[in-house]
């Protein structure tokens, strides 16, 4: 069995994104680079099947800038078979999506994870666009796969429970967490993955149509600072939570 | 600007987020309010049956919750008619040929202006419009899911054992939180309580939710769910920079936490440093009395 992952290098999620002087990108030089949380959940649930299955071959891809394999060495670190990058700067999340279909066509896994969204845009486009490109069923926001018998169950974490769905393959499915969390590269793992080859290959290679629509940042801006708030220190437990609870309904207004 | 609105029940109700939306489409212009009827929501027959409404009345823009499904059925659905997309926007509004939305970036970290070509595809945020005064019911127009494009079977609906018959925590007006402070996992029912006096929805830390504490479905924050209630109550959370990112757009914040120093209290409107078992029964029981007078 072959499961392949689209992955994005992201800033990791302990950096404090500011804004750049540009007023419409964030400061990049100098910050943490890391995996996409969601895409590393979709490759430690592909790594689960592949401690299952010795046999099962995981590949991780990427389209984006060069600085993106740090991202795959560190996918083959944790323990991926394959890597490759396509090298495209700042490709709109239809053309990432065209391409990975150009990839996926290429390699012809039997299942592929993406990350339920990007820790960047938040947009979540490519991987239901990605399915839709391919003309495969998707599952949406997937906590665990198990593969079933000419496919996979795929189960979904809605409110209150999960839903199962059987899929044919070859199948795409967003990950939203795998059941356990993501394994950290372990030493032999490291080594290996430094003698494995990413093969590259720009976006111009691929020989896709890049039009369509788009959707542009004009601006960005950091969060309104919150602050100023009060603390309650005056009297015991029950006084304070009695002051708390008429604030909130008398001042703030929300009870 | 012709807007195509897709409502969504939770059980027979719809949800807050359709009556939000529909209240801001009709600010916009036109509007036409559709449901998609079908057992379950499923993304082939979903698409399908919306695409087919969508290339008939070739609205201007396509409006959906940004909820677990609004947000897949939105994707496909732009991908599938190559149109312009932003997701879980918390405003937009009309500029010429295009639309000008906001939407977080970055979990959180950002606030983002996004120019997106019409006709377009966007998802909103739950609570992130505001309703004012009483919501007008929309004219709704049902249109059945294609059951000929589904390419997936269902199997099962596995139940979480925790499932309470609580308000989604996405959707709440009132989330009340739990981190590592309460100890372990039978303290729950202080949240428990404090959410019931309040109408309220329970959170998690992450920190609770990879402990196997609470469910997943409850982690708020980077890698968990986004919430923008009016009132948003951290119990025993320190507020790592993953957790603030889902929480700081809450209207007001309430901080219980015995540490002076968590990063917690930096954004909270009210703190109170206090041991979260002596301060949350006292605060359970006021809560109850302000409610009542």
């Amino acid at each position: 069995m072959k499961i392949l992952i689209p992955l994005k290098q992201v800033p990791d999620s302990t950096v404090r994104v500011k804004v750049a002087p540009d007023g419409r990108s964030v400061v990049t030089e100098g910050i943490t680079w890391s995996i996409s949380p969601y895409d590393e959940y979709a490759i430690e649930m592909a790594l689960e099947r592949k401690d299952a299955d010795p046999s099962t071959v995981v590949a991780v891809v990427a389209v984006g800038p060069a600085r993106s394999r740090d991202a795959l060495r560190q996918a083959l670190a944790m323990g991926c078979d394959e890597a490759s990058l396509v090298v495209a700067d700042a490709a709109a999340p239809p053309v990432v999506a065209r391409a990975l279909a150009k990839v996926v066509g290429e390699a012809k896994p039997d299942l592929v994870l993406c990350g339920k969204q990007a820790s960047d845009d938040d947009q979540g486009f490519v991987g239901p666009a990605l399915a839709e490109l391919l003309g495969w069923p998707h599952v949406a926001t997937i906590t665990k796969v198990v593969p079933a018998d000419g496919g996979f169950e795929l189960w979904r974490e809605v409110e209150g429970g999960h839903e199962v769905w059987k899929a044919p393959t070859p199948a795409l499915a967003t990950v939203h967490k795998s059941e356990k969390e993501p394994r950290y590269p372990s030493l032999p793992g490291i080594m290996k993955a430094k003698k494995k080859e990413i093969p590259e290959r720009p976006l111009s290679a691929l020989g896709l149509d890049d039009t369509g629509p788009t959707w542009t940042v004009l601006s960005m801006e950091p969060p309104p600072a919150r602050g100023g708030g009060k603390i309650l220190k005056d009297g015991d437990a029950k006084q304070i939570a009695e002051q708390l609870a008429t604030a909130l309904r008398d001042e703030a207004k929300v009870l | 600007m012709r807007t195509l609105l897709v409502a969504e029940r939770k059980g027979s109700e719809l949800r807050r987020v359709t009556l939000e939306l529909a209240a801001k489409a009709r600010e916009l212009g036109d509007v036409t309010v559709v449901e998609i009827a079908g057992e379950r929501y499923s993304p082939l027959p979903f698409v399908s049956a919306l695409a087919k409404k969508v290339e008939s009345e070739k609205p201007d823009l396509v409006l959906l919750g940004a909820t677990l499904n609004g947000r897949d059925l939105g994707a496909r659905l732009a991908a599938r008619l190559g149109r312009g997309y932003a997701a879980d926007v918390t405003d937009l509004r009309a500029t010429g040929n295009a639309l000008e939305v906001s939407k977080p970036m970055y979990a959180g970290k950002v606030r983002a202006k996004l120019r997106v070509d019409l006709p377009a595809v966007v998802s909103v945020r739950p609570g992130a419009i505001p309703l004012r005064g009483a919501a007008e019911a929309p004219r709704i127009e049902r249109i059945d899911a294609d059951a000929s494009a589904e390419k997936l079977t269902f199997v099962k609906l596995a139940a979480t054992a925790s499932a309470a018959k609580r308000v989604s925590l996405s959707e709440a007006r009132v989330v009340v939180s739990g981190g590592r402070g309460l100890k372990g996992p039978e303290n729950w029912h202080l949240v428990e309580q404090l959410a019931d006096a309040l109408g309220g929805a329970v959170g998690a830390s992450r920190a609770v939710t990879d402990a196997g504490w609470r469910p997943n479905e409850e982690q708020v924050g980077q890698t968990g769910k986004t919430v923008t209630p009016d009132l948003y109550v951290a119990l025993g959370i320190s507020g790592a920079i993953q957790h603030l990112a889902g929480m700081t757009s809450s209207k007001v914040i309430v901080a219980v936490n015995k540490d002076p120093d968590a990063d917690i209290f930096k954004i909270a409107d009210y703190g109170v440093v206090a041991d979260v078992f002596e301060f949350v029964p006292a605060f359970t029981e006021a809560v109850k009395k302000a409610r009542a007078s």
